[in-house]
């Protein structure tokens, strides 16, 4: 390992910038704030992009480590310690300075500050503590702070570290114990759990201290399902006990959590992570299926009550026997119908057993998740619209929150046919087979799920190929060439040189 | 036909919104317009109506209590929007809407109240692009600079947001195509004032070329992407082209 010390904040920046690059979550949700004299910043809660990068995701936050230096060798990452790379670490002062100048600039929506564990992990999170006080109180920013928290670090300093910060995470990084061993020989599920837990306490106890519920926000329009993740948490964490979750120690959390804290009233002006805790799992690495991975993520919902769970496709960068080889591709459109899936586990009142099944462990190819949960219930639709309940409307494919909000409010004021529906942004394209307007549907069609898959799929499987291949380019035809499943026989070129077709 | 037209500014639109009211010639009979208008048209008498204040305040005072504050919002969002038909689109939300009060906002099977939330829809969406792709630069005296070009009127909209962010920085934002400038000097309020195109290009010709963090910027900007997903077409739905023209990222030096 080399440290350089001669490198210049430019060259710093590139390299540490680089190195966090892998971690997906950028978000600046979740926290409202005003501004105030003499300070600088404020947190909106619905978040704000501020860029997008060449690949397509958001900027948002100053999203850097704080040092690439690392004791860990995990297989999978850029930074682990058996890597030949140039080595380097910010001062306090230096991200500071970047921060505050960087959002003036209205550049960043505030700071992401992860880093590579150095010396040991309780060092490193004090490090990061030293950043975030300098930059609370030295310079007076109220900007977003999302802060990583070291598995392993003293329960201490990760305490004081959520006074300052508005979001913390902990990278569960695989979702199975075992995977965990044979890819990151130094963290444990435990290590990883024990202080998501401390974490969830203290946000308990901020959150009950303002007379708030113990569990953190979450979609106001979920009070009128009849069943969200959020509300049932008992039934389903019986379902996976292989996901070695349920071994922990860690589960009487508000009794545990009283044992920690100071006393109330002293810190009630304090917020203590307000935008909650969010993980990350890394998809395609190992051999977990998408019900699996789908039932860790419900499952951490409900645990630990974190507010994302996010999903990174892996990109071969070291070359190691336990690893898929170099040249495979990213897995974007498995990760894509992962987030679908997690929209529809918050948003929608789904559950991972709705969506997948031991008998199908994975997500349709041609199908995003809704469509091909309404294909396989094809008895309830379809849907009355000028009837139907938030909910129900909610289960059709081609309504969202916001259209079926709408469509609940208008339908007070007057009957809605197909155009208006259009105008309120349901998507019809895939609505139109499962609701009616006054007993109609849009056309004629059968409730079949043969045919219904095939009007579906015909669309979809272009938008499927296109998340494959991002950047291919391909020929212009007047003719929809997704819809050919046979390649063309030597009888076809024949039949083509003599003109015949 | 009767058209009655004005300036294109809220209070204008006010006032036109009264005295086409009170002409009491008949709702089908009129048609609202701001100004400039195109092509006159044939058996069109063209009436154009100048700012009178108290009349604004009338028909403000009036969307408050016989609809509501939202509509009241709708409306002044959509005035704010670039679209050639928005004062009559207004005009006839406001028809609808004193007949109905504030329920009319709910009634989105109706083709005019369609076409207001529309409108609205566009505006909001357009400030909170703004809100997120506003880039400042630092002027030599220190002053925080920023350049736009938006389609509609979003100034009003984006000025408290950043006043709220930065209350104890010098800032300037300045609509290129309306040459209209917010100005938040240190720890007061910010306020709307026109610029002339000479003051614009002295503004722009003092920019601070040598500022470091520009550079940092672009760094970090081109850094952080991941070469194995580059997806041109995901960024361009997410930051389409138009909006790139004054963002440091996408300007060469």
């Amino acid at each position: 390992m080399k440290v350089n010390f001669s490198l210049s904040l430019e060259e710093k920046l590139q390299i540490l910038s680089d190195a966090a690059k892998y971690d997906v979550a950028c978000t600046s949700s979740g926290s409202d704030r005003r501004g105030k004299k003499g300070s600088l910043g404020n947190s909106c809660a619905a978040g704000i992009c501020h860029s997008f990068a060449a690949d397509g995701r958001c900027i948002s936050l100053l999203k850097v480590l704080l040092s690439n230096e690392c004791v860990y060798d995990c297989k999978y990452c850029l930074n682990r310690r058996s890597n030949d790379k140039v080595r380097t670490t910010f001062t306090p002062e230096e991200l500071c300075s970047i921060t505050m100048e960087f959002y003036k600039r209205n550049y960043i929506e505030g700071l992401f500050l992860s880093s590579g564990v150095i010396k040991n992990p309780t060092h490193t999170m004090e490090l990061i503590y030293q950043t975030l006080y300098l930059l609370r109180t030295k310079y007076h920013f109220r900007g977003y702070i999302h802060a990583k928290a070291v598995p392993g670090a003293s329960p201490e300093i990760i305490e004081q570290t959520g006074y300052l910060a508005d979001r913390m995470s902990i990278n569960m990084e695989l979702p199975t114990e075992k995977s965990l061993h044979t890819l990151a020989p130094g963290k444990t599920q435990q290590s990883i759990e024990k202080p998501m837990a401390q974490i969830q306490g203290k946000i308990i106890d901020y959150r009950l201290s303002l007379g708030k519920t113990a569990s953190m926000e979450r979609f106001g329009q979920n009070q009128y399902l009849s069943s969200t993740i959020f509300t049932d948490t008992a039934s389903t964490l019986s379902g996976a006990s292989s996901l070695a979750l349920e071994k922990t120690a860690f589960t009487p959390r508000i009794q545990n959590s009283r044992s920690l804290s100071v006393p109330i009233d002293k810190q009630k002006k304090r917020p203590f992570v307000p935008a909650g805790q969010s993980t990350q799992m890394i998809i395609g690495a190992t051999a977990e299926n998408d019900y699996e991975l789908l039932q860790v993520t419900q499952q951490m919902y409900q645990k630990f009550d974190l507010k994302r769970v996010f999903f990174s496709a892996y990109i071969p960068l070291n070359e190691d026997s336990a690893l898929p080889s170099l040249d495979t591709a990213p897995p974007l459109l498995r990760e894509h119908r992962l987030y679908q899936a997690d929209w529809l586990l918050r948003y929608y009142g789904f559950h991972a057993e709705d969506l997948l099944s031991p008998a199908r462990p994975n997500f349709n190819i041609l199908l995003d998740p809704k469509c091909d949960w309404a294909l396989r219930h094809l008895e309830i639709f379809p849907v009355e619209v000028s009837h139907a309940s938030y909910g129900d409307l909610l289960k059709v494919p081609g309504i969202g929150n916001k259209s079926a909000w709408r469509i609940v409010q208008a339908r007070r004021q007057g009957t809605l046919d197909f155009s208006a529906l259009k105008k309120m942004g349901v998507v019809l394209k895939r609505a139109q087979y499962f609701i009616t307007c006054q007993g109609k549907m849009l056309y004629r069609t059968p409730i079949e799920e043969d045919f219904i898959t095939r009007q579906l799929t015909g669309t979809d499987k272009k938008t499927a190929w296109e998340a494959e291949h991002p950047q291919t380019y391909e020929q212009l035809s007047l003719f929809d060439h997704h819809f050919l499943e046979v390649p063309p026989t030597v009888e076809d070129s024949c039949k083509t040189f003599w003109g015949q077709l | 036909m009767v058209v009655f037209t004005c300036y294109d500014n809220f209070e204008s639109m006010m006032t036109c919104i009264y005295d086409a009211w009170a002409a009491r010639l008949g709702h089908s009979n009129i048609r609202l317009q701001t100004e400039p208008v195109g092509n006159l048209e044939l058996f069109c008498e063209y009436r154009h109506i100048d700012t009178e204040m108290e009349k604004v305040q009338k028909v403000i005072r009036s969307i408050h209590k016989k609809i509501s504050f939202q509509a009241y919002q709708y409306v002044y969002a959509a005035s704010l929007s670039s679209h050639e038909e928005k004062l009559d689109r207004i005009y006839r939300f406001l028809v609808l809407g004193f007949a109905c009060g504030n329920a009319v906002l709910d009634m989105l099977h109706q083709p005019e109240v369609q076409a207001i939330f529309e409108l609205q829809r566009s505006v909001y969406n357009e400030t909170h692009k703004f809100r997120e792709f506003v880039r400042f630069d630092r002027l030599e005296n220190q002053i925080l600079f920023s350049v736009i070009e938006p389609k509609s009127h979003v100034l009003t909209l984006l000025a408290p947001h950043f006043e709220d962010r930065m209350p104890s920085e010098d800032w300037i934002i300045t609509d290129k195509n309306r040459l209209l400038a917010v100005v938040h000097p240190k720890n007061q309020e910010a306020f709307l004032t026109p610029i002339t195109p000479q003051e614009l290009a002295y503004m722009e010709s003092v920019r601070n070329k040598k500022d470091s963090y520009t550079r940092l910027w672009k760094t970090f900007f081109d850094s952080v992407s991941i070469k194995e997903r580059a997806n041109a077409k995901c960024q361009r739905n997410f930051l389409p082209l138009w909006y790139r023209k004054n963002m440091t990222e996408f300007t060469e030096e």
